[in-house]
Formats: C-alpha cells, sequence, structure tokens
C-alpha cells in the first residue's frame, strides 16, 4: 500500500485559478479526505491524482511511480495508474450486469477466467452482494449501486482507492450507516484512501487525517480531532462544526491571554492565544456553541461573563439550542437545560475561544443572518 | 442496511495482491487514441477544406484553372458587381431569404407551442404529422406546389374559375419563400418543441400559484424561455435558404428571378462558356456569407445551451387548456399539413398515373402507367434510381461512422484540436450544395489520379458525404452529451485507453444513435441532387438530376414518377428502420 506525494500542484483555467500550491503527503494505509466547500478544488485535486484532470505545474508520485511531473514533463494516462475510483454517480455502465461490470477491468488486465470469478465473487462478497451479481444497475437500490461501484474499484486490487462523494447521493439515514460500513471495510482492507466529501460529518468520522480547501488553497492538514478543536482560519472554524463569531479590538496580551473589547457590546472577553498582536490590532473571537454555558444565575462564576437575553429555544433531541441576543449579534448556545428564559449569563473560560487576526467573518451571509437590531 | 454474507467471506484469504497496471504501446509517444484522433482531424480538415480552396483560388485567376500561366487578380470580383446584375441577385436572395425565415418562424413556433404545451385535439397526430415534410425533397416538394398551385396548376385553374381571376402568383419570391417555409418548418418546430419539452415546468407551476391564466402563462412565461431555440432556428433556416436549389430554380427560371444558388447554376452549368472566374468569386462571396451565418449560429447555440436546462426530475405539469380556442388552433395545423404538404405530394402521386393533370378533364379518364413505362425503358433513368439507392445507403455508413467519430473526438477526448474538429464538422452545413459540387469537381481535375474518381459514383458519394456530415455529427452529439462522462471517467480508471473506453462501453451506449445517424443520413442523401449537378456523368445521375432533366424536357408525369419512386424508397426504408429499432430497443 503506497504512499501518495502530491506537491506544488497547480491548475488554471484561463485566468481562474482552481488549485493554488497544494502539497501533501498520503500515508500508507491512510485515510485521507479532501474537504471543503463546493467549488473549492477538492474534486480538481483528486481528479489530478488519477489523471483525469492534468495539472498546470507539480508532480504527483504514488508508491514511488511519478503519475505527474511538469518540470519533467512526465504524464501517465490514467489508465497506467491503477487506481480504484468510486464516482459520485456511481458511474455504472448501464448496458452490463453487476458481473459484466466488474469483468471489464479484468479482462483488459488479461486475468485468466478462474482468477477473475474468484476475485469477482470476493469483492462483490466484500460489499455484501454476491447474490445480486446478474442485476443490471437500474435494478438495484442507490445504495447497492453505491456498493457495486465500490466492488468494481476494489476488483483489481488497486493502489489507491479514490472516492468522489460516494455518500452524497444516498437519503440521510442510509447514508449514516453506509458510512460506518465504508469506515469498517477500509480498516479491513487497510488500503490507502483518497476521499473528497464537502461534508463535515463524513470527513470527521471517516478520517484519519483532513486537509480542508477553500478556494483552491489548502488551508489546514490534520487529524480530525485538531481540525475540529484548533481549526488554522476562521473559514476552517466556520466549515468545520458550528462557531459563533464576534469581531473586536485587541487591548492587550500578555502571558497567553489576550483582552479583547468587543464590537457588539463594547465588554471585554479574555481569550486564550498565542498570536503576535499589538493592541488596536481588528481580531475575531470565535466560540463554538457547546463551548459556552448559560445560567440563569446572577452571581455566574467564570473569566467571561456575558449579559444576554433569551431570542429562541429550540428543541433538536438530546438537547436544546438557543438564539441568544449579544449587542446586534445572536449567539448560538447548545444547553442540556430547557428551561431558560428572559436575561440569562453566558460564561466562557479563555481556553474555549479561538483568536483570530482580523475582522474575519467567514461568510457575510451567514454574519447577517446572525445579527438583529440593537 | 444488512450485508448478507456467505461463509467463504468469513475467513477471506488476505488482500489479494495487485494485478499490474495495463500497458499500452506508444508511436512516437502517442497512444492509440491520439494517433485516432489526429487522423480524425486530418480526415476531416482535408473532406472540408479540399472544395473551398480552388474556388478561393479560381475566384482571384484571371483564367480556367486548367489553363497554365494565369494571373492572380481582384478582376473577377470587380467584374462580378459591375456587369454581371449580381446587385439584383443580392437583393432576390435577401428578400427570399428573410421572407422564407419569418415565414418559417410564424408556422412553427405556434406550432411546437399548441402540439406540446396545450390540450389540442389529435395533439400526438398533429405533432408527428407535423414533423414529416423533413422526409421530402424541396425539390419533389417544389413540383408538387406547381402540379397544383402553379399558373396551370389543378388548385388554380379551379380558383380561377370560381374567381374569375388567381390571387398569387407562385412564380414569384413570395411564392418561393411560402414553399420553403414549409418545407423548412419542421426544422424549427423540432427545435422549438425539444425546448419546450425540456423546460423546467416548475416554472409554470409558480406562474399559475402566483394566479396566471393559460394565456398569461402562455405569453409571460412560455414563449419568451423560446428565445434561444428561436434565435437558433432562424438563423439555421436563415443560412438553408441562402443555398437552397430547388424551389428558386423551379419558380424562378421561367420568369428570370435570380438568387444566389440559381445564379451559379446557370453561369456554371448552362451557359455554352462558363465564366469561370465569375463563379469563382461568386462562390467565394456566397461561402463568406453562409459560414458567417453559421459562425453567429455556432455561438448563439454555445450561449442558448445555458438557457435550455434539462432537469432529470422535471415532472409534465398539466397542459394548458385553450377552451374553445384549441379547435381553431388544430384547424390551423390540419390546414398547414394538408395544404402545405399532403396536398401536393398527392397530388405529385396522382399526377403521375394519369396522362394529363387538370379539372377541367377527368383525371380518372386519363389513368396510365406510361409515365412509369418511360422512367423503366431509359436504362439510364434506371440508373439513377439504384445510383441514389447505391449512394444513399453507402454514403450513409462512411458518413455516420465518420461522424461518430468526429463527436467522440470532439467531446469525449483531451485532443488539443477538439474545438476545431466540431466546427470542420458543421462547416459544411454552410456549403451549398453546388458549391461544393463545383470544388470537388475541380479537386478532381486538378488532383493527380483525380480522373479514376471524376465523373464516377464514388466523387458523388464523396460530396453528397460532405453536405450530410453535420446531419450525422448533429444527430450523434446530443446522445453522447447523454451519457456522463463519469462512464468514460471510470473506464479509464478502470485501466480502459481513450479507444478501450469506446469500443467497450460508448460502443453500446451509441448504437441507437448511431442508427438513428444512418436513417437521417439515408434520407438527407436520398433527397440531395444539387452536388451531383457538376460532378455526374451520363451514367452516375440521381434521382433528382434525372427529375430536373426531365422537367426541362417537359415530362412532367415521367417527374411525377420519380418522384414517387423516390417517396416511396425513402418510406420504405424509414419504416423499415423504425421496426428495427422498435425490436432492438425491446431487448
Amino acid at each position: 500500500m503506497p504512499e501518495v506525494h502530491v506537491s506544488g500542484l497547480h491548475k488554471k483555467f484561463g485566468d481562474v485559478t482552481v488549485l493554488d500550491n497544494i502539497n501533501f503527503t498520503i500515508k500508507e494505509g491512510e485515510f485521507f479526505t479532501l474537504l471543503g466547500p463546493s467549488g473549492c478544488g477538492k474534486s480538481t485535486t483528486l481528479n489530478s491524482i488519477a489523471g483525469l484532470e492534468t495539472p498546470t505545474s507539480g508532480s504527483i508520485t504514488v508508491g514511488g511511480v511519478p503519475f505527474v511531473d511538469t518540470e519533467k514533463k512526465l504524464y501517465m494516462p490514467t489508465e497506467e495508474r491503477n487506481l480504484g475510483m468510486v464516482f459520485q454517480s456511481y458511474a455504472l455502465w448501464p448496458h452490463m450486469t453487476v458481473e459484466q461490470n466488474l469483468v471489464m477491468p479484468l479482462a483488459i488486465r488479461k486475468v485468466s477466467k478462474e482468477e477473475k470469478a474468484s476475485r469477482i465473487h470476493e469483492a462483490l462478497d466484500t460489499v455484501g452482494l454476491a447474490h445480486l451479481k446478474d442485476r443490471f444497475p437500474h435494478q438495484l437500490s442507490g445504495g447497492q449501486q453505491q456498493r457495486v461501484a465500490l466492488a468494481r474499484a476494489l476488483v483489481y486490487s488497486p493502489s489507491v482507492l479514490l472516492l468522489d462523494e460516494p455518500l452524497s447521493n444516498l437519503d440521510a439515514k442510509l447514508r449514516e450507516q453506509s458510512r460506518a460500513w465504508l469506515k469498517r471495510l477500509q480498516v479491513e482492507l487497510g488500503i490507502t484512501t483518497v476521499y473528497v466529501t464537502h461534508d463535515q460529518d463524513e470527513a470527521l468520522s471517516l478520517s484519519d487525517r483532513i486537509a480542508v480547501m477553500f478556494e483552491g488553497k489548502m488551508t489546514q492538514i490534520g487529524t480530525p480531532a485538531e481540525i475540529y478543536e484548533k481549526p488554522a482560519t476562521a473559514a476552517v472554524a466556520a466549515f468545520v462544526g458550528s462557531c459563533n463569531f464576534f469581531t473586536g479590538a485587541l487591548e492587550q496580551i500578555s502571558g497567553g491571554t489576550a483582552h479583547v473589547r468587543l464590537d457588539n457590546t463594547g465588554l471585554v472577553v479574555k481569550v486564550a492565544s498565542t498570536l503576535d498582536l499589538k493592541p488596536g490590532d481588528a481580531v475575531t473571537v470565535a466560540v463554538r456553541p457547546e463551548r459556552l454555558r448559560i445560567t440563569p444565575s446572577a452571581n455566574a462564576a467564570g473569566a467571561n461573563v456575558l449579559e444576554t437575553t433569551v431570542l429562541t429555544r429550540s428543541y433538536v433531541g438530546s438537547r436544546y439550542e438557543y438564539g441568544l441576543k449579544l449587542g446586534s449579534n445572536v449567539v448560538q448556545v447548545v444547553s442540556p437545560d430547557g428551561n431558560l428564559d428572559g436575561g440569562v449569563r453566558l460564561v466562557f473560560e479563555p481556553e474555549d475561544a479561538l483568536l483570530y487576526a482580523g475582522a474575519s467573518v467567514p461568510s457575510a451571509e451567514a454574519q447577517e443572518l446572525m445579527t438583529v437590531a440593537a | 442496511m444488512t450485508i448478507t454474507r456467505t461463509e467463504s467471506a468469513t475467513q477471506r484469504p488476505a488482500v489479494r495482491s495487485t494485478l499490474p497496471a495495463p500497458k499500452y504501446p506508444r508511436v512516437f509517444g502517442a497512444g492509440r487514441g491520439r494517433i485516432v484522433q489526429y487522423g480524425v482531424f486530418i480526415l476531416l480538415a482535408l473532406f472540408v477544406l479540399a472544395p473551398i480552396v480552388p474556388i478561393l483560388y479560381q475566384s482571384f485567376r484571371d483564367r480556367p484553372l486548367y489553363e497554365a500561366g494565369g494571373l492572380l487578380t481582384p478582376g473577377n470580383y470587380t467584374r462580378l458587381f459591375t456587369d454581371a446584375g449580381f446587385g439584383q441577385v443580392i437583393l432576390n436572395t435577401a428578400i427570399f431569404a428573410v421572407g422564407t425565415t419569418v415565414l418559417t418562424l410564424v408556422i412553427a413556433i405556434p406550432m411546437a407551442v399548441l402540439v406540446v404545451r396545450t390540450k389540442l385535439p389529435f395533439g400526438r397526430l398533429l405533432g408527428l404529422s407535423m414533423q414529416w415534410p423533413f422526409f421530402i425533397s424541396t425539390l419533389i416538394l417544389g413540383f408538387g406546389w406547381i402540379t397544383l398551385y402553379g399558373p396551370a396548376g389543378f388548385i388554380s385553374v379551379q380558383v380561377r374559375q370560381f374567381l374569375g381571376f388567381l390571387p398569387w402568383n407562385l412564380y414569384s419570391l413570395g411564392g418561393m419563400a411560402v414553399t420553403e417555409a414549409v418545407g423548412l418548418a419542421p426544422i424549427a418546430y423540432v427545435f422549438c418543441a425539444n425546448a419546450l419539452r425540456q423546460s423546467d415546468a416548475s416554472l409554470e407551476s409558480a406562474a399559475r400559484v402566483c394566479g396566471a391564466g393559460p394565456l398569461r402563462i402562455l405569453f409571460k412565461v412560455v414563449v419568451p424561455m423560446l428565445r434561444p431555440p428561436i434565435v437558433y432556428s432562424s438563423i439555421l433556416v436563415f443560412s438553408m435558404s441562402l443555398e437552397t436549389l430547388s424551389v428558386p430554380l423551379l419558380y424562378g427560371t421561367p420568369v428570370r428571378i435570380e438568387v444566389f444558388s440559381t445564379f451559379l447554376y446557370t453561369n456554371g452549368l448552362q451557359s455554352i462558356q462558363p465564366d469561370y472566374g465569375i463563379l469563382g468569386a461568386a462562390s467565394t462571396l456566397i461561402l463568406a456569407v453562409t459560414i458567417g451565418t453559421v459562425a453567429i449560429q455556432a455561438k448563439v447555440l454555445k450561449n442558448a445551451q445555458r438557457f435550455i436546462s434539462v432537469r432529470g426530475k422535471a415532472t409534465r405539469p398539466r397542459l394548458l387548456d385553450l377552451g374553445k380556442f384549441k379547435w381553431v388552433a388544430a384547424a390551423a395545423i390540419v390546414i398547414y399539413i394538408v395544404f402545405g404538404a399532403l396536398l401536393p405530394i398527392l397530388g405529385l402521386v396522382f399526377r403521375s398515373f394519369t396522362m394529363i393533370f387538370t379539372p377541367l378533364a377527368n383525371p380518372f379518364n386519363t389513368l396510365t402507367l406510361s409515365n412509369y413505362d418511360r422512367v423503366f425503358t431509359f436504362p439510364v433513368y434506371v440508373q439513377s434510381i439504384t445510383n441514389s439507392v447505391v449512394v444513399a445507403a453507402v454514403g450513409a455508413v462512411l458518413v455516420s461512422i465518420l461522424a461518430l467519430l468526429a463527436v467522440l473526438v470532439a467531446r469525449r477526448s483531451p485532443f488539443k484540436f477538439a474545438r476545431s474538429v466540431e466546427y470542420l464538422a458543421l462547416i459544411p452545413q454552410a456549403m451549398p450544395g453546388i458549391i461544393v459540387g463545383i470544388g470537388f469537381f475541380w479537386v478532381f481535375a486538378l488532383m493527380p489520379g483525380g480522373g479514376l474518381v471524376q465523373g464516377t459514383l464514388v466523387a458523388v458519394i464523396i460530396a453528397f458525404g460532405l453536405r450530410s456530415l453535420p446531419t450525422a455529427f448533429g444527430s450523434i452529439a446530443p446522445a453522447i452529451m447523454q451519457i456522463g462522462r463519469e462512464l468514460d471517467d471510470a473506464a479509464r480508471t478502470s485501466g480502459a485507453d481513450w479507444f478501450g473506453t469506446f469500443f467497450r462501453i460508448l460502443r453500446t451506449l451509441l448504437k441507437p444513435a448511431f442508427v438513428g445517424a444512418l436513417i437521417l443520413v439515408f434520407v438527407t442523401m436520398m433527397k440531395e441532387y444539387s452536388a451531383a449537378l457538376f460532378l455526374s456523368s451520363a451514367n452516375t445521375g440521381v434521382i433528382g438530376t434525372t427529375m430536373l432533366d426531365l422537367w426541362v424536357q417537359g415530362n412532367t408525369g415521367s417527374v411525377a414518377a420519380l418522384a414517387t419512386i423516390q417517396i416511396a424508397i425513402t418510406a420504405v426504408f424509414v419504416a423499415v428502420a423504425n421496426m428495427f429499432m422498435k425490436g432492438h430497443s425491446d431487448a
């Protein structure tokens, strides 16, 4: 199971840069996810590995074999790369039965009849569909089609498995179960896997490591925990999980704690930070809803205590989501307590919040929706 | 989701060894896919440019191409504009083309809207009948119209008897435009109808929810959405009426009204000493105009595809109910079909079985087979029928294969010149048949070894093939767009190269489109004749050229007989082909 090296990958369509200096290395047997909003370049990156897109510059090496090296003018065509790929639409050949779909890659590789049969049986068995080998794709459910596509990608034991949003066409419930199943399968097979998705839940639960991409740039690479706990930018924080953002100005910074005067209320909050900033700099404070505590009592203890009022309360199953009014901002908070109303206090510790340089709210539209009359 | 596994799975062996990736041979670093792509590109370039180059060259030469020692000069162009009466020709052509385009749209748009979007009595039947004039060549349609509506036509005579005068004159630019419009309306109809079928039904539902009535929906939502197909089909019809020969030749010759195509015909074929310089210059100008219109069309289509959105989940909305007006609408369509196409064709068929065809004498008293006798007693005439069938059959296969390859290269390959391949395949649409004929005539005359081809059926097949290439390309291209690109990508990642992807995956999926193209090209080539006017020798005429010969001789009965035979061949072929298609799509 080989390593995947991608370095200095650029892709331009005319004047538009879709990939801007992408670098990463995927370890053997790793489940690596490219995560980002649509149009961020994650599929282009995957297609470059597959050879379905030609990068403008850069190099890709898999298991020591150079696939692309624009400096050496080296380009290996898709069909010689020996990769397995599952497409968003599954791309099962509609005029062939499940078995015929699986025979094709083996026939190209001139595999003996006996080995064909045993490999196909094994691959279909792995995805639990051996009994459906004579069906045509249109006679299968979406979930079954997806598993056949996976079997077709695995039947010739490719070096790397590429998955392009394979779960996005399934309904919500099936998607969750398929996700768990896919994880078990990948662990069992130990195959190096590159997964593309825009669904942060999928990325967090499936991956060994995640690369978050925005507008053709790779913003952060890390384990799911690193991505969620220590997002490198406000954009990552906003994209992975939900997050409250407050803009403000730095009052002072010392000993790993920053004092920030919030624009919405003029109050000062303390946030843990090691950023190199000067007093007066514009900053953004980000806090995840589950890191905020709400308490009705007037004498709440904590490093940061903010006076707010409850705007909305919604029951979402295991917990309550509150919308609180803080100045002109709406703050999202999650709490197990369903009886809060009127004036409440919002409490959080400096370590619960993240600080980013600049007044960088990730999406103007989202921020607009989170604003009320002061 | 329960995962059932057989027993063996529980003690599955360790992960299998990786199979080696397939290796493909290279020639000078190019795989076989690349070689095919370049091959198609070069073949198309030669095919399309061959007839254009000698025309361009001749237009600047002071003497015929075959005479040595010529000088390059713009003299031909100055002569064309000063003394050849070309100004009047341009004016006539413009009037004819604009008139045809407007009339075509006037017929096609309302009918498309009525048939596709409203409750119409016998709507399906009317929709199908709307399209069948396409299968009849405009030459035959022209004969049919003359038989009925010409100065001595069957209906004209009766109207004159009744009113004391004839309120129309078929032998005029107006008459030409009406006939041509009837023949071209199915093309515009198909464009509009397809766009209407594909348009998102929820837009209409939204208008309905807002409280709009059927008529308001029609004029505020449905018709405005038709703008792209209207623009596209009007340019197409415009360029087709610029190059058409049949109707202007039949109607214009007796009254000396000349348009582009008839100007070339009279100057190139009918004059005893053709002025090749003038011919070249005129051809060049006409080519410039027609290629210009097709270029605009390509640009419009590129943008139009953004507007026409195909949505997989579009639900059929309820058809709009026009109340009593629907009977008026149905009647209008019936009138178009009956008087525009059905009666003229029936009249022509009937004419082929009579001695004289006039309301003044009961035609049933002069029933005869002598018209057919005359056709079948002259071997040359019989030969022209078999020639037509051979040309259409062989040509259909060759052109469809070339078009299929061109579509694959243009739409489904990383080929550098993919766009150029598409343009090359579509340019012949802008090349008037008569110019293609002149061009290839010169090519075969000048090319070493061209003498072997000159005057043979091979020459005819090449010229007709070029003319019908865009038709074949246009009928296969949409089919390939419906096949998701991921199917190719999946084959590529599985180890098939570009060529293998076609042979293993696309070949089967494209079979219906390919058969469709075969049928269409066969029909198109059966109708074609103008390119053969220059290229055929005595033994290699086709039905169309023979009909023109007989028409000039005044043998209208035999013309009608040949027309009937051509219609019969086309009808039988289309019927058999459709049956074959049906049998296959069920499997």
